[in-house]
């Protein structure tokens, strides 16, 4: 028997019953691991999308909860919830997929890399530039403390961006601080263009 | 002068001092190793001087035969259903580590974290306590709480099966009063956190000397080490060989017989050869055969301690209510029910399967009366409506079945809609028709099942209410 394969839902462990058809059969690359009723509490973020960011979904209470649960309680499975949504928005995109990197003494205090495991459960290539220099989160602070906070990334050593075009990847997007930091290091590497894209867009509450 | 500082360099030399808060707060507990209130470097000493005892917090155990998959078991909370095991490339060690989904809720436990579980000196609890009580038994209570008094002297398990109001409580005081006076430890555990709430004052009031805790989520921190523990059947997935008596209130309840590792926590919780009770109204058929085969105690009330019969369920047909009520319209018998309740100022509860039916009902109650409020597991208010309902400030609640056990309202008529649903099985239609005529001096009362055609689930409940009564007035 598979052990991972998911037979309740990961949200709220109502038992799965998803019919079997030809198109399931055949194509099926993600199968389904959240019920309908929990699908239907995230809410998409359809409009005012523009060039440089896109983003997937609101921060409501479903997104809150969930990104609880899988960034600080540490629940790698969720990674697979927004998979299939995250590989029809990404598989075109001809850019060089770059996730947002964690510093590593908090990568091991988390034991894993949400960004790149987002990634990875919907087969997305990426690669990593950069490298973060402190260990402060954006989270927890002020409009104010954000915007002024001195740069948080450097380019990884070897790595050569001259003239390549970037996309970023990023869980959530607030104010735009990290994104913003991140494409500035970029842009000064010589990168041609830098846009982002994340998973979760948040209005700015506190 | 000079034996005086050999003794001191001799103490020295031992080792440690233990800190008596570090003790209170580890004993009987298996506690994730990274998560303590203590600096590390502290803990790391401890173990050091071992006086833990350090466990991976998952276990492998590999088959017997090479090529079959190994079986992976969550030591906090002795999950071993392979399918909540996920394996992940944990950044720490640079290898697969595997964690528990379980027990999430509790904080993440991997392969790759410790437990501690304390291997220091034990506690001596104090032998002297006071029972403040002064009611008194009926002869059927006296006779159960002897029986049960007798089989915790001879460590033997015990299943006290009494109906919805005949004091159970109160039959655990001489038991829990006896063990504290022997220095034991005790823990009372439930599966829901409303008991836990309601029982903890009970007992703060009946045993003052006496240190109690009551553990549920979000509990607030209690000082010093508790004696007397009150908990729901969760958090003893935090206890290991920690009490030497565990009574497990309501053990018939959801999720308690659902979910076999919280049966097992029970188990682990204890000390090996303590005694376990159960308490409940609506013994399942495994629990019976088990007091049968391996011998347990057996306590038996059938009848309440006002001494008046069990309400005997009404069924009523509704056909087609969920069409109706789809249709934004109360059934006619319904209302008219309702209606009466309310002109003669009774309290009432009308249960419903499902809380989607119940909020699409909810509005169309308020055009009977505009006061009329429901609750539901996830109602954040749920305390307080149901004490508005206490207090008389509302004429009656739309429920779903969270309220069928643990709450006490003189006077209250129960209806219920839609009894043939699968989620009123007959121990929980037993439990709903037991709100009922609980006061002495409203001992009798209506419930009644409103069905779309009837059940053998509500034939089971209403042949054994028949039947306790038939036992208790022979």
């Amino acid at each position: 028997m598979n052990r991972n394969e998911v037979k309740n839902c990961l949200l709220c462990n109502a038992p799965l019953n998803s019919q079997m058809d030809w198109k399931r059969l055949f194509f099926n690359r993600f199968p389904k691991v959240i019920c309908q009723e929990c699908e239907n509490q995230f809410e998409w973020c359809l409009h005012e999308q523009d060039e440089e960011v896109v983003s997937l979904y609101y921060y409501n209470e479903a997104m809150q909860d969930y990104l609880h649960r899988y960034k600080f309680m540490h629940d790698v499975l969720l990674s697979k919830v927004f998979r299939e949504e995250i590989y029809y928005n990404l598989k075109n995109r001809k850019e060089m997929i770059v996730p947002i990197p964690m510093h590593p003494e908090k990568l091991k205090e988390r034991t894993f890399s949400h960004v790149d495991e987002l990634l990875k459960e919907a087969r997305i290539p990426y690669v990593h530039l950069l490298e973060k220099i402190t260990t402060e989160t954006q989270g927890g602070k002020t409009r104010e403390e954000r915007m002024n906070t001195p740069q948080i990334f450097k380019l990884k050593k070897t790595v050569q961006v001259e003239g390549k075009e970037i996309l970023l990847v990023d869980d959530i997007y607030t104010t735009g601080t990290t994104i913003r930091h991140a494409k500035r290091v970029l842009i000064e590497g010589g990168a041609k263009s830098v846009k982002a894209f994340t998973l979760i867009k948040s209005g700015f509450y506190k | 002068m000079k034996r005086k500082v050999q003794l001191t360099k001799a103490r020295q030399y031992k080792g440690i001092i233990v800190e008596p808060e570090i003790r209170e707060f580890f004993i009987g507990k298996v506690w994730s190793r990274e998560n303590t209130p203590f600096s590390k470097e502290k803990i790391d000493r401890y173990i050091e001087n071992n006086y833990f005892k350090v466990k991976p917090a998952i276990s492998e155990k590999h088959s017997f035969f090479p090529f079959f998959n190994k079986k992976y078991i969550c030591n906090r909370c002795s999950n071993d259903i392979q399918q909540e095991f996920v394996e992940f490339e944990c950044a720490r060690c640079r290898k697969i580590c595997v964690y528990c989904r379980h027990c999430i809720n509790m904080g993440r436990m991997s392969s790759c974290t410790d437990l501690l579980v304390w291997n220091g000196p034990s506690e001596k609890f104090p032998k002297h306590h006071i029972l403040d009580w002064n009611g008194m038994f009926t002869e059927l209570q006296q006779k159960a709480s002897k029986e049960l008094l007798d089989s915790i002297i001879q460590q033997r398990n015990h299943l006290l099966h009494a109906v919805c109001g005949a004091g159970k409580t109160e039959i655990l005081f001489p038991a829990v009063f006896h063990c504290l006076q022997e220095g034991l430890r005790i823990c009372i555990a439930t599966p829901r956190t409303d008991v836990v709430l309601e029982l903890f004052p009970r007992f703060q009031k009946v045993f003052p000397n006496t240190v109690i805790h009551a553990y549920y989520g979000n509990a607030p921190k209690q000082k010093g080490t508790a004696q007397l523990v009150i908990a729901t059947t969760h958090q003893l997935y935090r206890f290991e060989e920690a009490f030497d008596m565990v009574i497990v209130d309501e053990a018939d309840a959801f999720p308690y017989t659902y979910d076999i590792s919280l049966q097992k926590a029970v188990w682990k919780s204890k000390k090996k050869g303590a005694p376990v009770a159960l308490v409940t109204a609506t013994p399942s058929v495994q629990i019976l055969s088990k007091v049968k085969k391996d011998g347990w105690g057996y306590s038996f009330i059938p009848k309440r301690y006002h001494g008046h019969s069990l309400p005997v369920p009404r069924f009523e047909s509704l056909w087609f209510y969920e069409r109706q009520i789809n249709k934004g319209r109360i059934p006619k018998k319904l209302a008219l029910w309702t209606k009466s309740r309310i002109e003669q100022g009774e309290p009432f509860f009308i249960f419903f399967p499902t809380i989607h039916l119940m909020q699409k009902t909810a509005p169309l109650f308020q055009q009977i009366h505009p006061d009329i409020l429901s609750v539901h597991a996830k109602d954040p208010e749920r305390k307080e409506k149901v004490m508005k309902l206490r207090n008389e400030e509302i004429p009656g609640l739309l429920t779903t079945t969270i309220l069928e056990r643990g709450v006490t309202i003189s006077n209250v008529q129960v209806a219920v809609v839609g009894a043939e649903s699968k989620i009123f099985t007959s121990s929980a239609l037993i439990q709903i028709s037991g709100r009922v005529g609980r006061n002495v001096n409203f001992p009798g009362g209506e419930i009644v099942f409103f069905h779309h055609g009837i059940s053998v689930e509500m034939d089971a409940a209403r042949n054994e209410i028949l039947r306790l009564n038939k036992e208790g007035f022979q």
